[in-house]
């Protein structure tokens, strides 16, 4: 059977065990967290406008 | 680059030994039984450059995605492609030019390592935590409940087919647990959440991530357009498409596509689904340590996992739409929407950078790689969660008011 050979976003490299790709995983979704309502922050706030977004 | 497997022990044998489980301190194995050094893994790990790199391709393709998404009907109008184009949403130029750059990629010999950069995850996550900004808290709440039947019941339903159907198939009872995980929860997180549970190896969560990947392309087109079809509400689309579509990613592009109330109730349904992973990971972790293995050390999983494997974007979503819905609350709607109209230009951005990134991640080599037993399961549990899927929307969602 040929290898498996998976680059993903929790696996970049195709090589990651389980648990890594698990805490990989867990980070994402913090970094993910804190980016989205970050920015929704700044649009709130009038930081970011209609003419900075593309 | 090397990749691992032991030989022998590849996702479609059964009977696969229970004892051999990957030793986290132990070198990996290669094809040929070698231990691979830590120069080796080292080799693997992305560089900056290279990740830079990805990143430029996907802003780039994500760019030319606006710029066609804005232009091509401009371009048509009058010909008699003028209202094809007018109906082609964003999701279908954004996959079209990662699928194009990844054929580029893969003749220049540099998708692997580029890889790196194709966070599709991270980018739909973002998406998805801006996207509760333009749902009402009250969408949420009136949701709620139907999203949570129907995702008890999908969950439960869709595991023990897939479960049973990967039995009688021959599929080791781990490679079993993984794809059943990914179908009827939400892919690819769900099937690592399922892999920590129940020891898998490397080598079969990568067979599952690539199948979920694999089927939910296509499904991104199939179930708006089946939606159409069947003339179904879009209360009743959404909750299918978020019900049956198994990455956060994939439902977003077929929600964008079908239509912005779609979206937002696909999305809850989704997140629902995905808030559940951490009770099947503990289900399956009591399940394999006391009966399938019989490990006489194991120790029932504590309440803590359901945390700690809880996907913390679905809070971040909640939150946007608690803060949104008091802003308008507070400036009305009238100075609220114009704002809340650039936080919707910026989940689209990040949809966007997500959408190229599946195609340019998409492997159609993966069925190959798989084998054709975990291919026939997955493909026949994918067709069952359809039709269960559209059943259990058409009944909990009929008569509910998106607006």
């Amino acid at each position: 059977m040929a290898t498996p050979h998976t680059p993903s976003p929790a696996d970049p490299t195709g090589t990651a065990s389980p648990e890594e790709a698990r805490r990989f995983h867990l980070n994402e979704d913090w970094a993910a967290t804190v980016v989205g309502l970050v920015l929704l922050g700044l649009v709130l706030t009038g930081v970011l406008g209609a003419d900075v977004v593309p | 680059m090397s990749a691992t497997t032991r030989p022998g022990t590849g996702p479609d044998r059964p009977g696969t030994p229970s004892d051999d489980r990957p030793d986290p301190t132990a070198p990996a194995a290669t094809t040929d039984g070698t231990d691979r050094t830590a120069d080796a893994e080292a080799a693997d790990r992305p560089t900056p450059a290279a990740v830079v790199g990805g990143l430029v391709l996907v802003v780039a393709l994500a760019a030319l995605t606006r710029y066609l998404e804005q232009n091509v009907p401009v371009w048509t109008e009058g010909t008699p492609l003028g209202g094809v184009a007018k109906s082609v949403e964003f999701p279908v130029y954004a996959i079209a030019l990662g699928l194009l750059g990844n054929a580029a990629l893969l003749a220049l010999n540099l998708r692997d390592r580029l890889a790196a950069a194709f966070r599709t995850e991270l980018f739909i996550k973002t998406g998805v935590v801006l996207l509760g900004a333009s749902v009402n808290l009250s969408l949420i709440v009136s949701a709620a409940l139907p999203a949570i039947a129907q995702a008890l019941l999908l969950i439960t339903s869709v595991f023990l087919f897939t479960w049973w159907i990967g039995g009688r198939a021959g599929l080791d009872d781990k490679l079993r647990a993984l794809l059943a995980s990914a179908v009827s929860i939400c892919g690819v997180s769900a099937a690592i959440s399922a892999a920590g549970a129940v020891q898998a190896k490397r080598e079969q969560l990568a067979y599952a991530a690539s199948l979920v990947i694999v089927f939910a392309l296509p499904s991104i087109f199939l179930l708006p357009w089946l939606a159409g079809l069947l003339d179904l509400s879009p209360a009743v689309t959404g909750a299918w498409i978020g019900g049956n579509i198994d990455t956060t990613a994939a439902v977003a592009a077929a929600g964008s596509i079908a239509g912005e109330d779609v979206l937002a109730l696909a999305t809850i349904v989704k997140s629902t689904q995905n808030a559940l992973i951490g009770v099947v990971a503990i289900a399956l972790t009591a399940y394999f340590a006391f009966k399938v293995e019989r490990r006489p050390d194991a120790q029932a999983p504590g309440v803590g996992e359901i945390w700690r494997r809880f996907p913390k974007f679905v809070l971040g979503f909640l939150a946007a739409s608690v803060i949104a819905t008091v802003y308008l609350a507070q400036v009305g709607t009238d100075v609220g929407k114009p704002v809340i109209a650039v936080a919707n230009d910026l989940r689209t951005l990040f949809f966007i950078l997500a959408f190229v990134s599946i195609g340019l991640e998409f492997r159609a080599k993966a069925l190959k790689d798989a084998g054709w037993r975990p291919v026939g399961v997955f493909a026949a549990a994918t067709a069952f969660n359809l039709v269960a899927g559209l059943a259990f929307a058409s009944v909990l969602f009929r008569g509910f008011e998106l607006g």
